[in-house]
């Protein structure tokens, strides 16, 4: 890694620039995996991460056929292979997340968080399920009661969309401390949040904590 | 349909918990001379022999496996810090003592790849084995004085395993208490309690009544 | 009683171990649309009957009222139970494209009905599509990586074999170093096994 000065200031920013896009992807593949409902699209890692395997995979092959020792060489495909596993989970729990509330993404600010490709895939997979579920259920009950997103015509809200459960309990660990930290949106519950402790928390009131990079979900 | 969130997906499989504790630096001794290895992961070597050096433990365990280093036990492994830790583990009923975040996984990895390294392998492993039952059973102990509408529970210094094992059952309780106990569904007086809830419009968003 | 088999739909699913299906009840469910489709004439007369007698719609609280009210939850109710069914199983026939693969085997395809296995073929593609766009397969890789080489300890006198470019004498007893894949055969074999020191 460069080690340029102006990283010795020991913020969270520095410590966060030092980690390597490994270590970064693991933290977002964690975070995913964790989390109840899809997080941000971390694009700029991924390319990063795609062209370090990327250019690993070419050096690997190089090794071999230049007869570099073997040896060196399985030690570098078991790198590659380990982050190639990370990038492909990673994209993986995305696109069964994605599978799981498509419609709910769809309509709400989720979207952004997706990546352009996964959008093309959720609009799919949205138009697929509309489909199949109008041609097996909904178009065989009466007028009034035919829409895949309200249970009748009288319903004022989409009120037939599976949504994310954001008051499940997460494991979360603190990378810095955070302090006094409000749990409910009323104030009386506020817990102190200790670097490196673990908590159980309800997601819904550390959202931000781990959208904002502060909280890792363990 | 709404609201039915899937319990497995947010669980880490034991190799995915195994995988991220190979990841765990650890100090090997080389027999060989090796240059650097550039990887994607993080810079390592150049290797010298009997100079030590610091690897991913994954790295460690290829390299023991081929015969090319011994594994530096890691300090906390030894018998004298492990017995400390397991009267310390016995004599405070409600504390976890600070161990490695993997420490149930790096010691397995330890001795299935690097048996031979390992001083005093059975006491050591004994004495591991004996820790995560008293701590195991701390963690059955504590599940119980779950009551009430709990907001946050602060689980200092359990390990990575035992979240993974606790995991299910503490999510499923906490969401269960929290649901029941909303103030929704019991109109009640509120018991005083720092971590009972104590409005009367707070609670979980979802509509209890049909739609 | 309404909505009783509706309920009893939902209870095949229960009981049904995670990720598994069982045969599309198609009596089941067209039982339950037929008894949405009653329960839609029936409040349709009802709220006839209330108009028939000139009075306001939105605000008569008679016995054709509350008829007309339970009609619609059960049939909301029987709609909620057809719509999870449908989805629930949707979900179980997407994992399969993770779990099994691009074709099913007959004994899966034999529990779809129709609408569901258009629905596998069309959500493959879509994941296919999606795999091309990035050119990265997502279906392998499914578990983390180990050693792609692993020391085994052979348990029964094998012989000479061909692994890759070479051959070796995999005599009982004896120790080797080999690619995880070239050992995996005989391991479940039971011909050798992991040799952890």
């Amino acid at each position: 890694m460069a080690s340029s000065s102006s990283w010795e200031e020991g913020d969270a920013a520095a410590a966060a620039a030092a980690a390597t896009d490994v270590e970064l992807l693991k933290r977002a593949w964690r975070n995913e995996k964790a989390a109840p409902e899809i997080l941000r699209f971390e694009a700029a890692l991924v390319a990063r991460a795609r062209e370090q395997i990327q250019l690993l995979e070419e050096t690997v092959e190089e090794f071999m056929e230049n007869g570099v020792d073997d040896l060196v060489v399985s030690l570098y495909q078991m790198d590659l292979d380990r982050t190639l596993f990370l990038l492909r989970s990673y994209l993986r729990i995305r696109l069964q997340k994605i599978e799981k509330y498509m419609i709910h993404i769809s309509k709400s600010n989720l979207w952004n968080r997706l990546s352009e490709q996964e959008q093309r895939f959720a609009k799919r997979c949205t138009e697929i399920m509309e489909k199949h579920l109008e041609q097996s259920v909904l178009s065989k009950l009466p007028y009034g009661y035919q829409s895949m997103l309200k249970q009748s015509i009288s319903s004022e809200e989409d009120d037939m969309v599976p949504e994310p459960q954001l008051d499940t309990f997460v494991f979360c660990k603190t990378k810095g401390a955070v302090g006094a930290f409000q749990l409910d949106d009323i104030g009386d519950e506020i817990v102190d949040l200790v670097a490196d402790d673990l908590y159980v928390l309800r997601y819904k009131s550390i959202k931000g904590l781990v959208e904002s990079g502060q909280i890792d979900l363990v | 349909m709404a609201g039915q969130s899937d319990p497995h997906i947010s669980i880490f499989s034991a190799p995915e918990v195994e995988f991220l504790a190979e990841d765990e630096v650890v100090e090997i001794v080389p027999n060989i001379r090796m240059e650097s290895l550039n990887m994607i992961c993080g810079d390592f070597g150049p290797f010298f022999p009997q100079i030590p050096s610091k690897v991913p433990l994954w790295l460690a365990a290829a390299l023991k496996k081929r015969g090319k280093c011994t594994i530096r036990t890691p300090e906390w492994m030894t018998v004298e810090r492990l017995t400390q830790v397991l009267e310390a583990e016995r004599e405070s009923p409600r504390e976890f003592q600070p161990l490695p975040f993997h420490y149930v996984e790096i010691s397995r990895l330890l001795f299935d790849h690097a048996r031979d390294d390992i001083p005093d392998i059975y006491m050591v492993r004994s004495l591991i084995e004996d820790i995560r039952d008293v701590r195991f059973h701390k963690v059955e102990t504590g599940l119980e004085t779950i009551s009430g509408r709990t907001h946050a529970v602060k689980l200092k210094n359990l390990s990575a395993m035992e979240v993974n094992i606790v995991r299910p059952f503490m999510v499923r309780a906490l969401q269960a208490f929290y649901k029941h106990d909303s103030p929704q569904m019991i109109q009640q007086a509120d018991t005083m309690g720092s971590k009972r809830s104590q409005g009367a419009d707070r609670g979980p968003r979802r509509d209890l009544r049909p739609r | 009683m309404y909505g009783r088999r509706a309920s009893q739909l939902l209870k095949e699913l229960g009981s049904c171990e995670a990720g598994q299906l069982t045969p599309f009840d198609s009596d089941s469910f067209d039982q339950v649309t037929k008894e949405c489709n009653k329960h839609n004439l029936q409040l349709q007369s009802l709220i006839r009957k209330i108009e028939d007698q000139n009075l306001d719609i939105q605000t008569t609280r008679n016995e054709d009222h509350f008829g007309a009210v339970i009609h619609h939850l059960s049939l909301t109710r029987n709609k909620r139970c057809l719509m999870a069914y449908m989805y629930n199983r949707a979900e179980v026939i997407q994992s399969f494209r993770w779990k099994v693969g691009p074709v099913l085997p007959q004994e899966i395809q034999e529990k779809l009905n129709y609408s569901e296995e258009e629905y596998f073929k069309s959500h493959s593609a879509a994941i296919e599509s999606y795999m091309s766009e990035l050119d990265l397969d997502l279906t392998v890789d499914m578990v983390p990586p180990k050693d792609p080489y692993i020391r085994v300890r052979v348990l029964d006198d094998i012989g000479e074999v061909c692994l890759g470019d070479h051959s070796i004498s995999l005599t009982k007893h004896s120790l080797h170093f080999l690619r995880r894949t070239d050992a995996e055969q005989f391991i479940s074999q039971g011909l050798m096994e992991e040799f952890l020191e």
